[in-house]
């Protein structure tokens, strides 16, 4: 699988018992973060030369209240077959997109969520039920 | 300053550790390694956020999950990926296209050796005609030739004809006092005039 990784380009460095990861590089203003969904080595900075560019995801919801997501499926599953490793944030991602399976940490957190909720909703109840009777 | 990373990436639910105070030893952010503790934080044991026991279970059960159905795709992908290789490099795709390079291979070469035939029939033809127009230049230049030859003869004939004609009335040692006795009895007068108009006057004034 090394061949496949290495035919990419010869200008690439040789590292040693490094390994290609799909991971977010923050790029975009201040207060106003963008992340390019992105093929590097492990050991390169976040935002410099990566080997390619999969996808991308703005984290701010825009008028519609849409959170975009792009991805180049394709591509995503040529470097998962060579060996690339995903980071927490992409594989949440790619589950809500329905490329993976859900991430367990999604399915729990919603249901932490859904919990509070709940108990707010049981809470606040009480609160009302208490004040009428007050009132009465 | 030094930017130390945390000791490990996985969160701390993963790891399943007892509710023992972990004290974090390395400083993440503005402090470097020989800074002092913050005054509010001297008292301060950090402990890890608590876990609850049933959705741990209920969680390490579905990352088990999760890992199978995630391992299962990686090598899926890759038996994919292996396969479109060797379709390209060995199976059909490879055949096709060794059979369209073939066949465009044939035809060009059919293009060239038309276009070949066709130069080379040009060059006949250009040819011919250059060897008979020369061939044609070398008849006259010849005929040209002969005919200043000639003209050059017919020349030299007619002037020595003149020359015999002229010759006939020479002076020579045997007629040279024939001559005298002739030229001095016949005295011969080269004196005239002549005017605007082209008339000559043989009788002028100076004669007597």
């Amino acid at each position: 699988m090394s061949s496949a990784k290495d035919t990419t380009s010869f200008l690439l460095k040789k590292y040693h018992g490094g390994h290609v990861v799909i991971r977010l590089a923050l790029g975009g203003a201040t207060n106003r973060p963008f992340y390019r969904i992105v093929a590097a080595y492990n050991k390169r900075a976040r935002d410099s030369k990566y080997i390619e560019q999969l996808g991308s995801y703005d984290p701010l919801p825009n008028i519609h209240n849409e959170k975009l997501v792009a991805f180049n499926y394709e591509r995503i599953k040529y470097w998962i077959a060579c060996g690339a490793h995903t980071t927490k944030p992409v594989a949440k991602l790619l589950g809500l997109a329905g490329f993976f399976p859900l991430h367990p940490m999604t399915i729990t957190e919603a249901e932490r969520r859904q919990k509070a909720a709940s108990i707010e909703e049981v809470t606040t109840d009480n609160q009302e039920q208490v004040e009428q009777k007050e009132t009465l | 300053m030094l930017r130390a990373l945390s000791r490990c990436h996985t969160p701390v639910v993963r790891l399943l550790s007892p509710r023992t105070a972990v004290l974090i030893e390395t400083v993440r952010g503005r402090k470097s390694r020989t800074d002092p503790k913050a005054k509010s934080k001297l008292g301060l044991v950090k402990t890890p956020p608590p876990v609850d026991p049933g959705e741990m279970v209920v969680l390490k059960e579905r990352y088990t999950e999760y890992s199978l159905i995630l391992r299962a795709l990686r090598l899926e992908f890759k038996e994919q990926m292996l396969r479109k290789k060797y379709e390209e490099e060995v199976g059909s795709v490879a055949e096709e296209r060794a059979k369209r390079e073939a066949e465009e291979h044939r035809s060009l070469m059919a293009l060239n050796d038309a276009e070949n035939l066709r130069m080379f029939q040009n060059r006949e033809q250009r040819m011919q005609k250059e060897a008979e127009a020369a061939e044609l230049k070398k008849r006259e230049a010849a005929i040209l030739h002969q005919q200043e030859l000639e003209n050059y003869i017919k020349e030299k004939e007619r002037q020595i004809l003149l020359l015999q004609e002229e010759a006939k009335d020479f002076i020579t040692p045997d007629n040279l006092d024939q001559r005298i006795e002739e030229a001095l009895d016949n005295p011969k007068n080269y004196n005239f005039a002549i005017d605007k108009e082209g008339r000559v006057v043989k009788r002028t004034a100076f004669q007597r």
